[in-house]
Protein backbone atom coordinates (compact mmCIF):
# COMPACT_ATOMS: atom_id res chain seq x y z
CA UNK A 1 0.00 0.00 0.00
CA UNK A 2 3.02 2.01 0.93
CA UNK A 3 4.66 1.78 -2.42
CA UNK A 4 0.83 2.16 -4.57
CA UNK A 5 1.02 5.95 -2.33
CA UNK A 6 4.40 6.33 -3.89
CA UNK A 7 3.61 5.62 -7.16
CA UNK A 8 0.54 8.08 -6.86
CA UNK A 9 2.67 11.22 -6.26
CA UNK A 10 4.94 10.20 -8.89
CA UNK A 11 4.94 12.88 -11.50
CA UNK A 12 2.73 12.42 -14.64
CA UNK A 13 6.41 12.56 -17.14
CA UNK A 14 7.65 9.77 -15.11
CA UNK A 15 4.25 7.46 -14.34
CA UNK A 16 3.81 7.97 -18.65
CA UNK A 17 7.65 6.85 -19.00
CA UNK A 18 6.40 4.13 -16.80
CA UNK A 19 3.72 3.12 -18.06
CA UNK A 20 4.72 3.30 -22.00
CA UNK A 21 7.72 0.78 -20.94
CA UNK A 22 5.56 -1.75 -19.58
CA UNK A 23 3.17 -1.22 -23.06
CA UNK A 24 6.16 -2.02 -25.21
CA UNK A 25 7.41 -4.90 -22.86
CA UNK A 26 4.39 -6.77 -22.74
CA UNK A 27 4.12 -6.24 -26.81
CA UNK A 28 7.53 -7.43 -26.99
CA UNK A 29 6.77 -10.80 -25.07
CA UNK A 30 2.98 -11.17 -26.53
CA UNK A 31 5.32 -11.13 -29.73
CA UNK A 32 8.02 -13.24 -28.89
CA UNK A 33 6.39 -15.61 -26.49
CA UNK A 34 3.15 -15.91 -28.83
CA UNK A 35 4.59 -17.11 -31.41
CA UNK A 36 3.38 -14.91 -34.20
CA UNK A 37 4.94 -14.41 -37.78
CA UNK A 38 5.94 -11.12 -38.07
CA UNK A 39 3.58 -10.42 -40.56
CA UNK A 40 0.79 -11.00 -37.94
CA UNK A 41 2.38 -9.46 -34.93
CA UNK A 42 5.82 -7.66 -35.26
CA UNK A 43 7.29 -6.39 -32.15
CA UNK A 44 8.25 -3.21 -30.99
CA UNK A 45 11.81 -3.68 -32.45
CA UNK A 46 10.91 -4.05 -36.12
CA UNK A 47 8.41 -1.41 -35.79
CA UNK A 48 11.09 1.07 -34.29
CA UNK A 49 13.21 -0.31 -37.42
CA UNK A 50 10.60 0.56 -40.06
CA UNK A 51 9.86 4.30 -38.23
CA UNK A 52 13.32 5.21 -38.43
CA UNK A 53 13.43 4.26 -42.16
CA UNK A 54 10.51 6.33 -43.10
CA UNK A 55 11.33 8.75 -40.81
CA UNK A 56 14.48 9.47 -42.10
CA UNK A 57 13.81 9.51 -45.79
CA UNK A 58 11.21 12.03 -44.71
CA UNK A 59 7.96 9.88 -45.50
CA UNK A 60 6.13 9.46 -42.55
CA UNK A 61 6.64 13.75 -41.90
CA UNK A 62 5.58 14.23 -45.46
CA UNK A 63 2.41 11.93 -45.17
CA UNK A 64 1.67 13.06 -41.35
CA UNK A 65 1.40 17.04 -42.63
CA UNK A 66 -0.85 16.24 -45.66
CA UNK A 67 -3.15 14.33 -43.22
CA UNK A 68 -2.78 17.15 -40.82
CA UNK A 69 -3.72 19.70 -43.73
CA UNK A 70 -7.17 17.71 -43.84
CA UNK A 71 -7.73 17.31 -39.96
CA UNK A 72 -7.77 20.83 -39.79
CA UNK A 73 -9.41 22.40 -42.20
CA UNK A 74 -12.18 19.68 -41.18
CA UNK A 75 -12.22 20.42 -37.72
CA UNK A 76 -12.48 24.75 -38.09
CA UNK A 77 -15.51 24.11 -41.39
CA UNK A 78 -16.92 21.42 -38.66
CA UNK A 79 -16.66 24.13 -35.84
CA UNK A 80 -18.32 26.88 -38.34
CA UNK A 81 -20.78 24.93 -39.42
CA UNK A 82 -22.07 23.71 -35.91
CA UNK A 83 -21.70 26.80 -34.31
CA UNK A 84 -24.32 28.77 -35.61
CA UNK A 85 -26.37 25.52 -36.51
CA UNK A 86 -26.17 24.79 -32.69
CA UNK A 87 -27.17 27.95 -31.24
CA UNK A 88 -30.28 28.30 -33.80
CA UNK A 89 -31.28 24.77 -32.38
CA UNK A 90 -30.64 25.57 -29.05
CA UNK A 91 -32.85 28.76 -28.97
CA UNK A 92 -35.65 28.04 -30.74
CA UNK A 93 -37.91 25.14 -30.93
CA UNK A 94 -39.54 25.76 -33.62
CA UNK A 95 -35.88 25.09 -35.57
CA UNK A 96 -35.37 22.14 -33.28
CA UNK A 97 -38.03 20.33 -34.01
CA UNK A 98 -37.78 21.01 -38.03
CA UNK A 99 -34.20 20.23 -38.20
CA UNK A 100 -33.19 18.14 -35.44
CA UNK A 101 -34.57 14.61 -36.74
CA UNK A 102 -33.06 14.66 -39.80
CA UNK A 103 -29.72 15.70 -38.04
CA UNK A 104 -30.54 12.88 -35.82
CA UNK A 105 -31.10 10.40 -39.08
CA UNK A 106 -28.30 11.68 -40.94
CA UNK A 107 -26.39 10.00 -37.84
CA UNK A 108 -27.46 6.76 -38.69
CA UNK A 109 -25.81 6.36 -41.92
CA UNK A 110 -22.00 5.14 -41.66
CA UNK A 111 -19.40 7.87 -43.00
CA UNK A 112 -18.06 5.25 -45.05
CA UNK A 113 -21.09 4.79 -47.16
CA UNK A 114 -21.46 8.41 -47.86
CA UNK A 115 -18.05 9.21 -48.48
CA UNK A 116 -17.32 7.71 -51.71
CA UNK A 117 -20.68 9.40 -52.72
CA UNK A 118 -18.79 12.74 -51.88
CA UNK A 119 -15.77 11.45 -53.90
CA UNK A 120 -18.14 11.84 -57.07
CA UNK A 121 -20.01 15.06 -55.99
CA UNK A 122 -16.87 16.90 -55.42
CA UNK A 123 -14.10 16.26 -57.63
CA UNK A 124 -11.50 18.23 -55.79
CA UNK A 125 -9.89 15.00 -53.99
CA UNK A 126 -8.67 17.59 -51.10
CA UNK A 127 -11.87 18.79 -50.70
CA UNK A 128 -14.07 15.50 -50.76
CA UNK A 129 -11.37 14.44 -47.85
CA UNK A 130 -11.77 17.55 -45.93
CA UNK A 131 -15.49 17.12 -46.47
CA UNK A 132 -15.86 13.49 -44.66
CA UNK A 133 -13.95 14.75 -41.59
CA UNK A 134 -16.49 18.04 -41.43
CA UNK A 135 -19.07 15.20 -41.62
CA UNK A 136 -17.76 12.96 -38.86
CA UNK A 137 -16.51 16.09 -36.48
CA UNK A 138 -19.77 18.27 -36.96
CA UNK A 139 -22.33 16.44 -34.62
CA UNK A 140 -20.52 16.42 -31.27
CA UNK A 141 -19.42 19.67 -31.23
CA UNK A 142 -23.26 20.57 -32.38
CA UNK A 143 -24.81 18.67 -29.18
CA UNK A 144 -22.11 20.03 -27.21
CA UNK A 145 -23.18 23.72 -28.28
CA UNK A 146 -26.60 22.81 -27.58
CA UNK A 147 -25.99 21.47 -24.34
CA UNK A 148 -23.68 24.22 -23.26
CA UNK A 149 -26.27 26.65 -24.21
CA UNK A 150 -28.95 25.30 -22.72
CA UNK A 151 -26.74 24.45 -19.25
CA UNK A 152 -27.18 28.96 -18.86
CA UNK A 153 -28.96 28.79 -15.58
CA UNK A 154 -32.28 30.60 -16.16
CA UNK A 155 -31.54 33.31 -13.24
CA UNK A 156 -28.49 34.35 -15.14
CA UNK A 157 -31.24 35.70 -17.86
CA UNK A 158 -33.37 37.29 -15.29
CA UNK A 159 -30.40 38.73 -13.82
CA UNK A 160 -29.30 39.89 -17.66
CA UNK A 161 -32.95 41.05 -18.19
CA UNK A 162 -33.23 42.91 -14.98
CA UNK A 163 -30.16 44.59 -16.26
CA UNK A 164 -31.45 45.99 -19.66
CA UNK A 165 -28.75 43.82 -21.47
CA UNK A 166 -29.03 43.99 -25.18
CA UNK A 167 -29.18 40.25 -26.85
CA UNK A 168 -25.33 40.81 -28.30
CA UNK A 169 -24.66 41.61 -24.66
CA UNK A 170 -26.32 38.72 -23.38
CA UNK A 171 -24.65 36.32 -26.16
CA UNK A 172 -21.27 37.55 -25.11
CA UNK A 173 -21.61 38.35 -21.84
CA UNK A 174 -23.68 35.33 -20.41
CA UNK A 175 -24.03 32.34 -23.19
CA UNK A 176 -20.57 32.36 -24.23
CA UNK A 177 -18.48 32.37 -21.22
CA UNK A 178 -21.31 30.00 -19.58
CA UNK A 179 -21.78 27.55 -22.02
CA UNK A 180 -17.55 27.72 -23.62
CA UNK A 181 -16.51 24.63 -20.81
CA UNK A 182 -19.60 22.23 -22.56
CA UNK A 183 -18.33 23.63 -26.09
CA UNK A 184 -14.76 22.96 -25.04
CA UNK A 185 -15.05 19.44 -24.36
CA UNK A 186 -17.12 19.04 -27.92
CA UNK A 187 -14.44 20.27 -29.37
CA UNK A 188 -11.95 17.98 -27.85
CA UNK A 189 -14.30 14.85 -28.96
CA UNK A 190 -13.88 16.58 -32.39
CA UNK A 191 -10.48 17.22 -32.93
CA UNK A 192 -9.68 13.67 -32.07
CA UNK A 193 -12.76 12.53 -34.45
CA UNK A 194 -11.42 14.76 -37.32
CA UNK A 195 -8.66 12.55 -37.41
CA UNK A 196 -10.23 9.41 -38.32
CA UNK A 197 -12.86 11.51 -40.42
CA UNK A 198 -9.43 12.56 -42.74
CA UNK A 199 -8.48 9.31 -42.60
CA UNK A 200 -11.86 7.38 -43.92
CA UNK A 201 -11.27 10.02 -46.81
CA UNK A 202 -8.06 9.22 -47.42
CA UNK A 203 -9.16 5.08 -47.53
CA UNK A 204 -12.21 6.08 -49.74
CA UNK A 205 -9.94 8.09 -52.07
CA UNK A 206 -6.18 6.88 -51.59
CA UNK A 207 -4.34 9.71 -53.65
CA UNK A 208 -0.88 8.47 -53.14
CA UNK A 209 -0.38 10.71 -50.02
CA UNK A 210 -1.46 11.04 -46.35
CA UNK A 211 -1.44 8.31 -43.85
CA UNK A 212 -4.05 6.99 -45.26
CA UNK A 213 -2.29 6.10 -47.99
CA UNK A 214 0.54 4.77 -46.77
CA UNK A 215 -1.46 2.32 -44.23
CA UNK A 216 -3.33 1.18 -47.45
CA UNK A 217 0.20 0.59 -49.35
CA UNK A 218 1.83 -1.07 -46.42
CA UNK A 219 -0.87 -3.30 -46.27
CA UNK A 220 -1.01 -3.75 -49.58
CA UNK A 221 3.05 -4.60 -49.34
CA UNK A 222 2.21 -6.72 -46.18
CA UNK A 223 4.76 -4.42 -44.02
CA UNK A 224 2.73 -5.27 -40.96
CA UNK A 225 5.83 -2.94 -39.37
CA UNK A 226 5.00 -0.26 -41.41
CA UNK A 227 1.04 -0.43 -40.60
CA UNK A 228 1.81 -0.24 -37.00
CA UNK A 229 4.00 3.17 -37.48
CA UNK A 230 1.16 4.90 -39.52
CA UNK A 231 -1.36 3.66 -36.77
CA UNK A 232 1.25 5.38 -33.51
CA UNK A 233 1.80 8.71 -36.41
CA UNK A 234 -2.25 8.92 -36.04
CA UNK A 235 -2.22 8.04 -32.62
CA UNK A 236 0.24 11.04 -32.33
CA UNK A 237 -1.99 13.15 -34.85
CA UNK A 238 -5.52 12.66 -32.69
CA UNK A 239 -2.86 13.66 -29.11
CA UNK A 240 -1.55 16.98 -30.92
CA UNK A 241 -4.91 17.80 -31.87
CA UNK A 242 -6.67 16.85 -28.28
CA UNK A 243 -3.50 19.04 -26.86
CA UNK A 244 -4.07 22.03 -28.81
CA UNK A 245 -7.61 22.53 -27.73
CA UNK A 246 -6.76 21.22 -24.11
CA UNK A 247 -4.65 24.95 -24.52
CA UNK A 248 -7.26 26.55 -25.68
CA UNK A 249 -9.28 25.53 -22.88
CA UNK A 250 -6.76 26.89 -20.67
CA UNK A 251 -6.08 30.13 -22.29
CA UNK A 252 -10.20 30.50 -22.76
CA UNK A 253 -11.08 29.37 -19.19
CA UNK A 254 -8.48 31.14 -17.02
CA UNK A 255 -11.36 32.89 -16.09
CA UNK A 256 -12.53 30.37 -14.07
CA UNK A 257 -9.32 29.47 -12.37
CA UNK A 258 -8.74 33.25 -11.43
CA UNK A 259 -11.97 33.90 -10.13
CA UNK A 260 -11.86 30.60 -7.87
CA UNK B 1 -49.82 -24.17 -8.53
CA UNK B 2 -52.73 -24.25 -11.93
CA UNK B 3 -50.61 -21.55 -13.19
CA UNK B 4 -47.17 -23.78 -12.70
CA UNK B 5 -48.69 -26.76 -14.17
CA UNK B 6 -49.44 -24.78 -17.43
CA UNK B 7 -46.14 -22.74 -17.87
CA UNK B 8 -44.78 -26.38 -16.95
CA UNK B 9 -46.52 -27.75 -20.11
CA UNK B 10 -46.05 -24.83 -22.10
CA UNK B 11 -42.60 -24.78 -21.94
CA UNK B 12 -42.52 -28.66 -22.28
CA UNK B 13 -44.04 -27.94 -25.76
CA UNK B 14 -41.48 -25.71 -26.56
CA UNK B 15 -38.75 -27.82 -25.97
CA UNK B 16 -40.49 -30.94 -28.24
CA UNK B 17 -41.19 -28.21 -30.89
CA UNK B 18 -37.40 -27.60 -30.96
CA UNK B 19 -36.07 -31.07 -30.62
CA UNK B 20 -38.45 -31.96 -33.58
CA UNK B 21 -37.35 -29.12 -35.50
CA UNK B 22 -33.69 -30.18 -34.60
CA UNK B 23 -34.73 -33.79 -35.90
CA UNK B 24 -36.58 -32.25 -38.82
CA UNK B 25 -33.38 -30.55 -40.34
CA UNK B 26 -31.43 -33.02 -39.51
CA UNK B 27 -33.54 -35.65 -41.59
CA UNK B 28 -34.42 -32.76 -44.28
CA UNK B 29 -31.20 -31.85 -45.42
CA UNK B 30 -28.21 -33.72 -47.43
CA UNK B 31 -27.25 -36.52 -44.76
CA UNK B 32 -23.36 -35.82 -45.80
CA UNK B 33 -23.28 -32.15 -45.17
CA UNK B 34 -22.02 -32.45 -41.09
CA UNK B 35 -19.06 -34.60 -42.98
CA UNK B 36 -17.82 -31.93 -45.38
CA UNK B 37 -15.44 -29.30 -44.80
CA UNK B 38 -16.53 -26.00 -44.45
CA UNK B 39 -14.23 -23.84 -45.95
CA UNK B 40 -14.37 -19.70 -46.56
CA UNK B 41 -13.01 -18.98 -49.65
CA UNK B 42 -11.56 -14.60 -49.67
CA UNK B 43 -12.41 -13.86 -53.15
CA UNK B 44 -10.98 -10.22 -53.00
CA UNK B 45 -14.05 -8.37 -54.67
CA UNK B 46 -18.06 -7.85 -54.44
CA UNK B 47 -20.08 -10.67 -55.83
CA UNK B 48 -20.00 -10.57 -59.80
CA UNK B 49 -20.70 -12.80 -62.66
CA UNK B 50 -16.89 -13.10 -63.15
CA UNK B 51 -17.05 -15.61 -60.22
CA UNK B 52 -19.10 -17.79 -62.48
CA UNK B 53 -16.59 -20.55 -62.06
CA UNK B 54 -16.89 -20.84 -58.28
CA UNK B 55 -21.02 -20.44 -58.63
CA UNK B 56 -21.15 -23.24 -60.93
CA UNK B 57 -18.75 -25.52 -59.00
CA UNK B 58 -20.67 -24.72 -55.32
CA UNK B 59 -24.17 -25.18 -57.28
CA UNK B 60 -23.24 -28.26 -59.07
CA UNK B 61 -22.18 -29.99 -56.38
CA UNK B 62 -18.35 -29.89 -57.44
CA UNK B 63 -16.92 -29.13 -54.12
CA UNK B 64 -19.26 -31.34 -52.27
CA UNK B 65 -18.35 -34.34 -54.42
CA UNK B 66 -14.87 -33.70 -52.88
CA UNK B 67 -16.00 -32.95 -49.35
CA UNK B 68 -16.15 -29.37 -48.98
CA UNK B 69 -18.45 -26.75 -47.92
CA UNK B 70 -17.15 -23.61 -50.09
CA UNK B 71 -18.83 -20.39 -49.29
CA UNK B 72 -17.26 -17.11 -50.94
CA UNK B 73 -15.74 -14.25 -48.44
CA UNK B 74 -15.99 -11.02 -50.66
CA UNK B 75 -13.52 -8.95 -48.04
CA UNK B 76 -10.11 -7.48 -49.27
CA UNK B 77 -8.03 -9.04 -51.49
CA UNK B 78 -4.99 -8.20 -49.34
CA UNK B 79 -6.69 -10.12 -46.30
CA UNK B 80 -7.00 -13.33 -48.67
CA UNK B 81 -3.32 -13.71 -48.61
CA UNK B 82 -3.07 -12.71 -44.95
CA UNK B 83 -5.73 -15.31 -43.53
CA UNK B 84 -4.24 -17.75 -45.79
CA UNK B 85 -0.80 -17.22 -44.33
CA UNK B 86 -1.75 -17.23 -40.74
CA UNK B 87 -3.57 -20.62 -41.48
CA UNK B 88 -6.99 -18.99 -40.83
CA UNK B 89 -8.07 -19.32 -44.26
CA UNK B 90 -7.14 -23.10 -46.48
CA UNK B 91 -7.42 -20.99 -50.09
CA UNK B 92 -8.09 -17.72 -51.63
CA UNK B 93 -8.26 -15.93 -54.81
CA UNK B 94 -5.54 -13.03 -55.41
CA UNK B 95 -3.54 -11.35 -58.34
CA UNK B 96 0.08 -13.13 -58.62
CA UNK B 97 2.00 -10.13 -57.58
CA UNK B 98 0.28 -10.44 -54.22
CA UNK B 99 2.05 -13.81 -53.68
CA UNK B 100 5.51 -12.40 -54.80
CA UNK B 101 4.94 -9.29 -52.54
CA UNK B 102 3.56 -11.65 -49.20
CA UNK B 103 6.50 -14.31 -50.02
CA UNK B 104 9.25 -11.20 -49.97
CA UNK B 105 6.96 -9.91 -46.45
CA UNK B 106 7.96 -14.25 -45.11
CA UNK B 107 4.24 -15.30 -45.41
CA UNK B 108 4.52 -18.75 -46.75
CA UNK B 109 1.97 -18.84 -49.21
CA UNK B 110 1.95 -21.01 -52.59
CA UNK B 111 0.03 -20.19 -55.66
CA UNK B 112 -1.38 -23.30 -57.00
CA UNK B 113 -4.23 -22.62 -59.55
CA UNK B 114 -4.04 -19.93 -62.33
CA UNK B 115 -7.02 -19.15 -62.80
CA UNK B 116 -6.93 -15.73 -65.07
CA UNK B 117 -4.36 -17.02 -67.62
CA UNK B 118 -3.64 -13.26 -68.71
CA UNK B 119 -3.22 -9.88 -67.00
CA UNK B 120 -6.68 -8.71 -66.94
CA UNK B 121 -5.68 -5.11 -66.88
CA UNK B 122 -5.41 -2.17 -70.03
CA UNK B 123 -5.31 1.52 -71.12
CA UNK B 124 -7.76 2.62 -72.47
CA UNK B 125 -8.54 5.43 -74.53
CA UNK B 126 -10.48 7.46 -76.83
CA UNK B 127 -9.78 6.53 -80.84
CA UNK B 128 -9.18 10.08 -81.23
CA UNK B 129 -6.50 10.66 -78.54
CA UNK B 130 -4.55 8.67 -80.88
CA UNK B 131 -2.88 5.82 -78.02
CA UNK B 132 -1.95 3.18 -80.51
CA UNK B 133 0.72 1.86 -78.85
CA UNK B 134 2.31 1.71 -75.03
CA UNK B 135 5.08 4.61 -76.90
CA UNK B 136 1.82 6.86 -77.27
CA UNK B 137 1.44 7.19 -73.69
CA UNK B 138 4.66 8.97 -73.34
CA UNK B 139 3.74 12.57 -72.18
CA UNK B 140 0.18 11.87 -71.97
CA UNK B 141 -2.45 12.24 -68.78
CA UNK B 142 -3.24 8.46 -67.64
CA UNK B 143 -5.72 8.21 -64.97
CA UNK B 144 -4.82 5.09 -62.87
CA UNK B 145 -7.04 3.94 -59.42
CA UNK B 146 -4.26 4.73 -57.43
CA UNK B 147 -0.54 4.23 -56.82
CA UNK B 148 -1.15 0.58 -55.60
CA UNK B 149 -2.84 -2.96 -56.76
CA UNK B 150 -2.86 -4.81 -59.30
CA UNK B 151 -3.95 -2.32 -61.91
CA UNK B 152 -1.20 -0.02 -61.01
CA UNK B 153 1.16 -3.11 -60.97
CA UNK B 154 -0.35 -4.21 -64.71
CA UNK B 155 0.30 -0.18 -65.55
CA UNK B 156 3.82 -0.24 -64.75
CA UNK B 157 4.34 -3.58 -66.68
CA UNK B 158 3.27 -2.62 -69.87
CA UNK B 159 5.41 0.79 -69.51
CA UNK B 160 8.52 -0.94 -68.85
CA UNK B 161 7.94 -3.89 -71.56
CA UNK B 162 7.72 -0.91 -73.93
CA UNK B 163 10.88 0.76 -72.43
CA UNK B 164 9.33 3.97 -70.80
CA UNK B 165 9.20 4.11 -67.31
CA UNK B 166 6.60 5.55 -64.80
CA UNK B 167 7.63 9.01 -64.80
CA UNK B 168 7.61 9.13 -69.36
CA UNK B 169 3.75 9.50 -68.62
CA UNK B 170 1.69 12.51 -66.45
CA UNK B 171 -0.11 9.92 -63.74
CA UNK B 172 -3.15 11.17 -62.45
CA UNK B 173 -4.82 9.16 -59.35
CA UNK B 174 -8.92 9.06 -60.28
CA UNK B 175 -10.02 6.51 -58.08
CA UNK B 176 -12.53 3.92 -59.32
CA UNK B 177 -14.14 6.98 -61.89
CA UNK B 178 -12.21 5.82 -65.19
CA UNK B 179 -15.28 6.22 -66.97
CA UNK B 180 -15.83 9.54 -66.27
CA UNK B 181 -12.69 10.80 -66.19
CA UNK B 182 -12.32 9.38 -70.22
CA UNK B 183 -15.89 10.58 -71.03
CA UNK B 184 -14.92 14.40 -69.74
CA UNK B 185 -11.30 14.39 -70.86
CA UNK B 186 -10.32 14.61 -67.51
CA UNK B 187 -7.84 12.02 -68.14
CA UNK B 188 -6.23 11.54 -71.81
CA UNK B 189 -6.05 7.55 -70.65
CA UNK B 190 -7.19 5.39 -67.86
CA UNK B 191 -5.56 1.92 -66.39
CA UNK B 192 -9.21 -0.56 -66.21
CA UNK B 193 -10.13 -3.86 -66.27
CA UNK B 194 -10.66 -5.34 -69.51
CA UNK B 195 -13.81 -6.74 -68.68
CA UNK B 196 -15.41 -3.81 -67.20
CA UNK B 197 -14.99 -0.61 -68.12
CA UNK B 198 -14.14 -0.62 -72.03
CA UNK B 199 -17.74 -2.49 -71.95
CA UNK B 200 -19.59 0.69 -69.68
CA UNK B 201 -18.15 2.92 -72.18
CA UNK B 202 -18.80 1.08 -75.39
CA UNK B 203 -22.30 1.21 -74.19
CA UNK B 204 -22.17 4.94 -74.14
CA UNK B 205 -21.31 5.38 -77.53
CA UNK B 206 -17.58 5.71 -77.19
CA UNK B 207 -14.94 4.89 -79.87
CA UNK B 208 -12.03 2.91 -77.61
CA UNK B 209 -8.81 1.98 -78.27
CA UNK B 210 -7.61 -0.72 -75.70
CA UNK B 211 -4.00 -1.80 -74.92
CA UNK B 212 -4.10 -4.94 -73.34
CA UNK B 213 -0.90 -5.82 -70.92
CA UNK B 214 -1.08 -9.42 -71.32
CA UNK B 215 -0.52 -8.44 -75.09
CA UNK B 216 3.12 -6.94 -74.13
CA UNK B 217 4.40 -8.77 -70.43
CA UNK B 218 3.43 -11.74 -68.87
CA UNK B 219 2.72 -10.57 -65.46
CA UNK B 220 0.79 -13.45 -63.43
CA UNK B 221 -2.94 -12.66 -62.64
CA UNK B 222 -5.33 -13.70 -60.15
CA UNK B 223 -5.38 -17.87 -59.01
CA UNK B 224 -6.13 -19.80 -55.87
CA UNK B 225 -3.42 -19.54 -53.13
CA UNK B 226 -2.92 -22.10 -50.22
CA UNK B 227 -0.52 -22.52 -47.44
CA UNK B 228 2.62 -24.06 -47.47
CA UNK B 229 1.61 -25.86 -44.57
CA UNK B 230 -1.75 -27.47 -46.37
CA UNK B 231 0.77 -28.12 -49.46
CA UNK B 232 3.20 -30.02 -46.66
CA UNK B 233 0.68 -31.76 -44.31
CA UNK B 234 -2.50 -32.04 -46.69
CA UNK B 235 -1.82 -32.24 -50.36
CA UNK B 236 -5.19 -34.10 -50.83
CA UNK B 237 -7.26 -31.15 -49.78
CA UNK B 238 -5.48 -28.79 -52.17
CA UNK B 239 -5.94 -31.40 -55.01
CA UNK B 240 -10.00 -31.69 -54.23
CA UNK B 241 -10.15 -27.65 -54.30
CA UNK B 242 -8.02 -27.52 -57.24
CA UNK B 243 -10.05 -30.49 -59.15
CA UNK B 244 -13.51 -28.71 -58.56
CA UNK B 245 -12.86 -25.47 -59.31
CA UNK B 246 -11.25 -26.82 -62.72
CA UNK B 247 -14.21 -28.36 -63.40
CA UNK B 248 -16.20 -24.98 -62.46
CA UNK B 249 -13.97 -22.96 -65.38
CA UNK B 250 -14.46 -25.82 -67.56
CA UNK B 251 -18.23 -26.10 -67.50
CA UNK B 252 -18.33 -21.91 -67.51
CA UNK B 253 -15.85 -21.89 -70.90
CA UNK B 254 -18.63 -24.66 -72.26
CA UNK B 255 -21.58 -23.24 -71.47
CA UNK B 256 -21.13 -19.49 -70.06
CA UNK B 257 -25.00 -18.83 -70.68
CA UNK B 258 -25.94 -21.59 -67.92
CA UNK B 259 -23.20 -20.42 -65.89
CA UNK B 260 -25.09 -16.59 -65.60
CA UNK B 261 -28.12 -18.03 -65.01
CA UNK B 262 -26.41 -19.84 -62.04
CA UNK B 263 -24.79 -16.50 -60.77
CA UNK B 264 -27.82 -15.04 -60.60
CA UNK B 265 -28.34 -17.24 -57.42
CA UNK B 266 -25.15 -15.78 -55.91
CA UNK B 267 -25.29 -12.11 -57.09
CA UNK B 268 -28.22 -10.00 -55.99
CA UNK B 269 -30.12 -8.33 -58.63
CA UNK B 270 -27.95 -9.51 -62.08
CA UNK B 271 -29.52 -8.20 -65.07
CA UNK B 272 -28.81 -9.75 -67.95
CA UNK B 273 -26.89 -6.74 -69.59
CA UNK B 274 -24.01 -8.28 -67.11
CA UNK B 275 -23.86 -11.19 -69.13
CA UNK B 276 -20.97 -9.26 -71.18
CA UNK B 277 -18.79 -9.09 -68.05
CA UNK B 278 -18.64 -12.66 -67.81
CA UNK B 279 -18.73 -13.28 -71.63
CA UNK B 280 -15.46 -10.81 -71.84
CA UNK B 281 -13.66 -12.70 -68.97
CA UNK B 282 -13.81 -15.99 -70.76
CA UNK B 283 -10.86 -15.01 -72.94
CA UNK B 284 -8.62 -14.37 -70.16
CA UNK B 285 -9.38 -17.82 -68.72
CA UNK B 286 -9.24 -20.39 -72.03
CA UNK B 287 -5.76 -22.40 -71.66
CA UNK B 288 -5.03 -25.73 -73.16
CA UNK B 289 -4.08 -26.98 -69.51
CA UNK B 290 -6.81 -24.98 -67.54
CA UNK B 291 -5.12 -23.25 -64.87
CA UNK B 292 -1.65 -23.87 -65.64
CA UNK B 293 0.90 -20.66 -64.35
CA UNK B 294 3.43 -19.47 -66.55
CA UNK B 295 7.23 -19.55 -64.45
CA UNK B 296 8.67 -17.58 -66.94
CA UNK B 297 5.50 -15.16 -66.06
CA UNK B 298 6.72 -15.20 -62.37
CA UNK B 299 10.07 -14.16 -63.20
CA UNK B 300 8.69 -11.05 -64.77
CA UNK B 301 6.40 -10.27 -62.09
CA UNK B 302 9.24 -10.05 -59.77
CA UNK B 303 11.42 -7.96 -62.06
CA UNK B 304 8.09 -5.66 -62.25
CA UNK B 305 7.52 -5.22 -58.60
CA UNK B 306 11.32 -4.45 -58.25
CA UNK B 307 11.09 -1.85 -60.38
CA UNK B 308 8.20 0.00 -59.29
CA UNK B 309 9.79 -0.75 -55.95
CA UNK B 310 7.06 -2.88 -53.66
CA UNK B 311 9.55 -5.26 -52.81
CA UNK B 312 13.38 -4.44 -51.87
CA UNK B 313 15.35 -7.48 -53.46
CA UNK B 314 14.15 -10.30 -55.10
CA UNK B 315 12.86 -13.59 -53.67
CA UNK B 316 15.59 -16.21 -52.79
CA UNK B 317 13.88 -18.67 -55.22
CA UNK B 318 10.88 -17.08 -57.27
CA UNK B 319 9.86 -20.69 -57.98
CA UNK B 320 8.76 -21.59 -54.84
CA UNK B 321 6.09 -19.08 -55.35
CA UNK B 322 3.73 -21.38 -57.39
CA UNK B 323 3.74 -24.83 -58.60
CA UNK B 324 1.78 -26.63 -61.07
CA UNK B 325 1.07 -30.16 -59.67
CA UNK B 326 -2.33 -29.98 -58.62
CA UNK B 327 -3.59 -28.80 -62.03
CA UNK B 328 -1.50 -31.43 -64.01
CA UNK B 329 -2.71 -33.95 -61.62
CA UNK B 330 -6.65 -32.83 -62.05
CA UNK B 331 -7.57 -31.53 -64.98
CA UNK B 332 -11.50 -31.81 -66.13
CA UNK B 333 -12.78 -34.01 -69.00
CA UNK B 334 -13.50 -31.28 -71.70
Amino acid sequence: MIHLHRLQRLPTWVALIISAALLLLGWHLLAELGGYDSFILPGPLPVYQQFMIVAGDGRLLHHTMVTVSQVIPGLFIGCLIAMPLGYLLAKSPLAERLISPYLIASQAIPVIAVAPLLTIWIQSTYWSRVWVAVLVVFFPILINIITGLRSVPAELYELMHSLQATPWQVFRQLEIPAALPIILAGLKVGATLSVIGALVGEFVQPKSQGLGFLLISARYQFKTDLVFVVLFALAAVALTMYGLVVLLERRLLRWQTVSR
Amino acid sequence: MKVLHRVGGALLLIVLAMGLTACGSNNGSDPTADDLLPILLPVGFVPDPQFAPLYVAIERGYYREEGLAVELDYGFETDGVALVGAGQRPFAVVSGEQVVMARAQGIPVVYILQWFQEFPVAVVSKTRAGINTPQDLAGRRVGIPGFFGASYVGYAGLLFANGLTLEDAINEEIGFTQVEALRTDRVEAAVVYISNEPLQLRALGEELNVLRVADYTRLIANGVVTSEEIIANDPDLAARFVRATLRGIADTLADPRAAFEISKNFVEALGDDRYQVLEASLPLWEADILGLTDPGGWAVTETTLLQIGFIDQPLDNINTAYTNRFVEQNQPNR
